[in-house]
């Protein structure tokens, strides 16, 4: 408890005492959410796209004003816009692992559901933008910036499908009476949110840092 | 009985879309005509604003903020490597 409360220090203290008096929180005991195979894959793929967005700064940092000038060719409204519906995907499914816990498994799946339509909703507006990229003339092949622009966002993608997918199983253990493991939906939730948490990444260094 | 884990969770997001809100005014993509010029202090903004969204990710959608001391020492530790590597990267 005290170890807790120690290492909330960062954001808002009144989320801190939210989640003291919550009894949903695994009653505030320390809860590895998930399960430890879950987080190996998580931990792995932060530290490999650690790795590609810093190789992505130190191109960056060999021709700093074409990287600048090839920035400002993406509409910053649709990189808005997709973090805004991955980021309420990711409270959809936050929820989602608060009712699954709360034994309320109707509305855990109807979350799930809305969750995984936001992360449809971000490939179609991906889809669009790399159209209306391609339509424009910015390829792959274009420059470093666009060649960066579309692995990272590409490889993101993958991990976006890869995440629908497992919400599939998420829903499936959801809709089964007999299984509803608690663990599995939490750790279907810890891929989803490392996602997000990506994506958070993507957008800062691609769209917006100038 | 969800309540206040689910109002924690809603402030969470609340503060998250405002920083993204806040980062599509900071962002270069909508200087009409003229060329963006490269700005530190913009920059470091943008990083420090990544660098908490990242962390309420992981602290409150992931968790963490409960998990083991290991998790939280991991995370903490990517964070911090990654956001001072590339502002190590983009100042030098």
């Amino acid at each position: 408890m005290g170890d807790f409360v120690a290492h909330t220090e960062q954001a808002a203290g009144e989320f801190d005492t939210a989640a003291a008096s919550s009894v949903t929180s695994a009653e505030g005991r320390v809860h590895l959410p998930g399960d430890v195979h879950m987080w190996v894959m998580v931990l792995g793929d932060l530290i490999i796209f650690g790795a590609y967005f810093i190789i992505f700064m130190v191109f960056r940092a060999r021709n700093p004003q074409e990287f600048l000038a090839s920035e400002q060719h993406l509409n910053i409204n649709i990189g808005v816009l997709n973090t805004l519906v991955l980021l309420a995907s990711s409270w959809f499914i936050a929820r989602s692992v608060q009712a699954a816990r709360a034994d309320d498994h109707a509305q855990a799946l109807r979350l799930t559901y809305f969750g995984g339509l936001c992360g449809v909703g971000f490939i179609a507006i991906k889809a669009y933008e790399w159209s209306a990229k391609i339509t424009q003339g910015y390829t792959i092949s274009s420059n470093d910036f666009f060649m960066f622009y579309y692995m990272l966002t590409g490889v993101h993608l993958f991990h976006v499908s890869l995440g629908l997918l497992i919400l599939g199983i998420t829903v499936r253990e959801l809709r089964n009476p007999r299984r509803r493991r608690p663990f599995m939906v939490e750790a279907g939730a810890t891929y989803w949110h490392m996602v997000d948490l990506l994506w958070i990444v993507i957008f800062a260094l691609v769209y917006v840092m100038r | 009985m969800t309540t206040t884990a689910a109002r924690t969770t809603t402030y969470a997001w609340i503060v998250l879309s405002a920083i993204t809100i806040v980062s599509w005014w900071l962002a270069p993509g909508h200087a009409h005509g003229a060329t963006a010029v490269a700005s530190v202090p913009i920059t470091v903004a943008v990083i420090v604003l990544a660098f908490i969204k990242g962390r309420l990710i992981i602290q409150y959608f992931m968790e963490v903020r409960t998990a083991p001391r290991w998790l939280k020492l991991f995370t903490d530790a990517w964070l911090t490597i990654l956001w001072a590597g590339v502002l190590a990267i983009y100042l030098y």
